[in-house]
């Protein structure tokens, strides 16, 4: 299937976006989310984009690469209930972004966590806090719902924990799937109005109907908010079960700290294996995306089957640009020069693309535009060497080091500059076919227009205008011969 | 309906069953068997599970209070005529409500609707004493819960150390 796809597009971007769609597609059990969808677009171009020896070299078989094994999942079947706290005092901002916004980011780790560890889990999310609690979602394995039920809340009233948990318990107790386990994670913000007695009492209630809790104790502290808490939590544990975790506010992001707490490895090897692979992307996210702990950004846990898309297609992709460059290189007379150049054209022209973001569309007509530019660029290099020897090994060399120092990551630009050099190198006649080119590059404002454009090119860059001046000292050169041909003549 | 008395040991002794019934232990469908407000250290296996109910330092142990709620599902269709509990005559239970055929029951909903049968164990029940059943309520049974609503000492801890089903299949 993967083969397929791949024979029927040209465009290299194309290619891996369909690619990824219709893996996609084939997996019936590929409970992506929209938000993942969105992300892995961006991928599937960034990794096309990104074509560079070092990004090949570093998918050439991994072996950090590697299939979730299922003796290491946690296989708990649990139904999980979150209580979110959306009380006024959830609009402080002592937790990044805001309280709030940070409770969310929080309860989307938990929910994805939960269905990592096993598919047949069920999260549902209540908020506890205005007219009185109300549950947002039942407990359901799509994530993309809990998602979108996240969407647009709004922040007001009090909270009351006590009828929070209570609605919690019932919409447990009807659970479709009775064989799971009742678990309730509580998000406890606000101050907490009720006695100790009270929570005491509903800790008992929840353990005597197999109900664990676990509680994110954050925001608000009024100094007795912490023994009340913790007294429920010993009132409801059972074995270990139900856990509790102070987050005090600051700097600290409240879903890091969170990944790291028992609430996470309280799960088992399962959890901490999602809370250690979210980590480790989150941190690859910092970094930039594609450099970090994994080979595109996307961890091959979370996200096998597009690990594994991405990287085929890369090496497909790979094997067809060496496929075009051998083709080129072999056909290098007057037309395979300009071929040579072409091909090498759009593996330059995506590098020089910025990495994130860019659609399909814009990166053809940046191809279209650089193809055209970068033609011209790089006749006007193969110029210099067919003139003269010592002039084209000095200017060639220039050339390299301007455009090397020009775009400190576009190894590739000089690695095809240098191909294209060794092409012209090898048809030296055919270079007298781009005269009219050179009396167009003769022209200096038009080649600084020109050099401007490129995106890896800064024509204020002192290199360049030596390269700049060079040309302009060897287009004299040449009229000066040609004026002497015909005066000869 | 011929007993024998049992004596208050800690070794097994038979109890002469009545005829054409015999201990459904073996028709119990272990893997879903669920006790609500157990004791995680005593649980329903060392009153149920042949071997671990007949010692009686092994005791099933209600956790918050003394209410207890026990599921039972069998593998077959079965007709239950009697129940032979034992307990220590301060926390053994006291009365014991039964439903047939009633899976999922929380103790929420007890109350819901009427019991199968309500027994009141007396003393002699705790030491061994069968407890005859409504034989006619129970004749079509998939699954039995029990539900222990108190104890003998109207303490916090109920402590159960056996409970056998005699019926037939």
């Amino acid at each position: 299937m993967i083969e397929n796809v791949g024979k029927n597009s040209s465009n290299p971007l194309l290619h891996s976006s369909k690619l990824f769609f219709s893996v996609r597609q084939s997996c019936p059990k590929n409970r992506v989310s929209r938000t993942k969808t969105h992300n892995c677009r961006s991928f599937s171009s960034s990794e096309a984009s990104l074509r560079s020896d070092r990004l090949c070299a570093s998918i050439a078989p991994s072996p950090s690469f590697q299939f979730p094994s299922p003796a290491s999942a946690n296989m708990v079947l649990e139904a999980t209930m979150v209580c979110m706290d959306n009380s006024e005092w959830m609009r402080n901002g002592d937790y990044v972004p805001t309280r709030f916004q940070a409770q969310a980011d929080a309860i989307n780790l938990i929910c994805g966590a939960k269905t990592q560890s096993n598919p047949e889990n069920t999260v549902g999310v209540l908020t506890m806090a205005g007219k009185g609690p109300r549950v947002l979602i039942t407990p359901t394995n799509d994530l993309g719902k809990i998602l979108q039920a996240l969407h647009g809340l709004e922040v007001g009233g009090e909270m009351s924990m006590i009828s929070g948990v209570q609605v919690a318990q019932l919409a447990l107790k009807h659970r479709q799937n009775k064989h799971q386990r009742q678990r309730i994670v509580l998000f406890a913000g606000s101050p907490v109005l009720s006695e100790k007695k009270t929570l005491e009492s509903m800790g008992k209630k929840l353990k005597k109907n197999n109900v664990a809790l676990d509680i994110v104790s954050f925001g608000e502290d009024d100094g007795e908010k912490v023994e009340k808490l913790e007294a429920l939590l010993n009132a409801v544990n059972s074995n270990d079960n139900s856990h509790i975790v102070h987050i005090p506010g600051g700097d600290r992001v409240l879903s890091d700290v969170l990944i790291s707490s028992s609430i996470f490895t309280g799960d088992g090897e399962g959890g901490s294996g999602f809370a250690a692979a979210a980590a480790a992307s989150a941190a690859a996210a910092a970094v930039g995306g594609g450099g970090g702990a994994y080979d595109f950004g996307v961890d091959p846990n979370l996200d096998p089957e597009l690990a594994l898309a991405l990287r085929v297609s890369m090496e497909e992709e790979r094997a067809r640009q060496e496929a075009a460059m051998k083709r080129s290189a072999e056909d290098s007379t007057a037309k395979g020069q300009q071929a040579g150049e072409s091909s090498s054209v759009p593996d330059v022209a995506m590098s020089d693309a910025a990495p994130v973001k860019i659609t399909d569309k814009s990166s053809d007509m940046m191809i279209d535009d650089d193809t055209a530019l970068l033609e011209q660029a790089l006749a006007m290099s193969m110029a210099e060497a067919a003139q003269a020897a010592a002039a084209a090994g000095g200017g060639a060399a220039v050339t390299d080091t301007s455009m090397a120092e020009s775009g400190g990551d576009d190894q590739d630009l000089a690695y095809a500059l240098q191909m294209s050099m060794q092409e012209a190198a090898a048809a030296a006649t055919a270079a007298q076919g781009s005269a009219d080119v050179n009396q167009v590059l003769g022209d200096q404002s038009f080649v600084s227009s020109v050099l401007s454009s490129l995106p890896g090119v800064d024509p204020n860059d002192p290199s360049v205008r030596d390269v700049l001046a060079s040309l302009q000292a060897e287009e004299e050169e040449k009229n000066e011969d040609q004026a002497g041909k015909d005066k000869s003549k | 309906m011929a007993t024998t008395a049992t004596p208050a040991a800690t070794t097994a002794t038979a109890v002469q069953l009545p005829l054409g019934q015999a201990d459904l232990a073996d028709c119990i469908e272990w893997q879903s068997v669920e006790c609500l407000n157990e004791n995680g250290n005593h649980t329903f296996v060392n009153a149920l599970k042949q071997g671990y109910r007949e010692d009686n330092g092994l005791h099933l142990e209600s956790d918050a209070d003394e209410q207890l709620l026990l599921f039972i599902p069998f593998n077959q269709v079965v007709k239950l005529h009697s129940l032979i509990i034992r307990g220590p005559p301060e926390e053994g239970p006291r009365t014991l409500k039964l439903f047939a055929n009633r899976p999922n029951m929380g103790f929420s909903n007890v109350t819901d609707y009427p019991a199968n049968d309500t027994v009141v164990a007396s003393l002699e029940n705790l030491e061994g004493k069968p407890i005859p059943l409504k034989y006619v309520k129970f004749q079509n049974v998939r699954s039995l819960t029990v539900f222990v609503e108190d104890n003998q000492g109207g303490g916090e801890i109920t402590q159960l150390q056996k409970l056998a089903i005699i019926g037939s299949t």
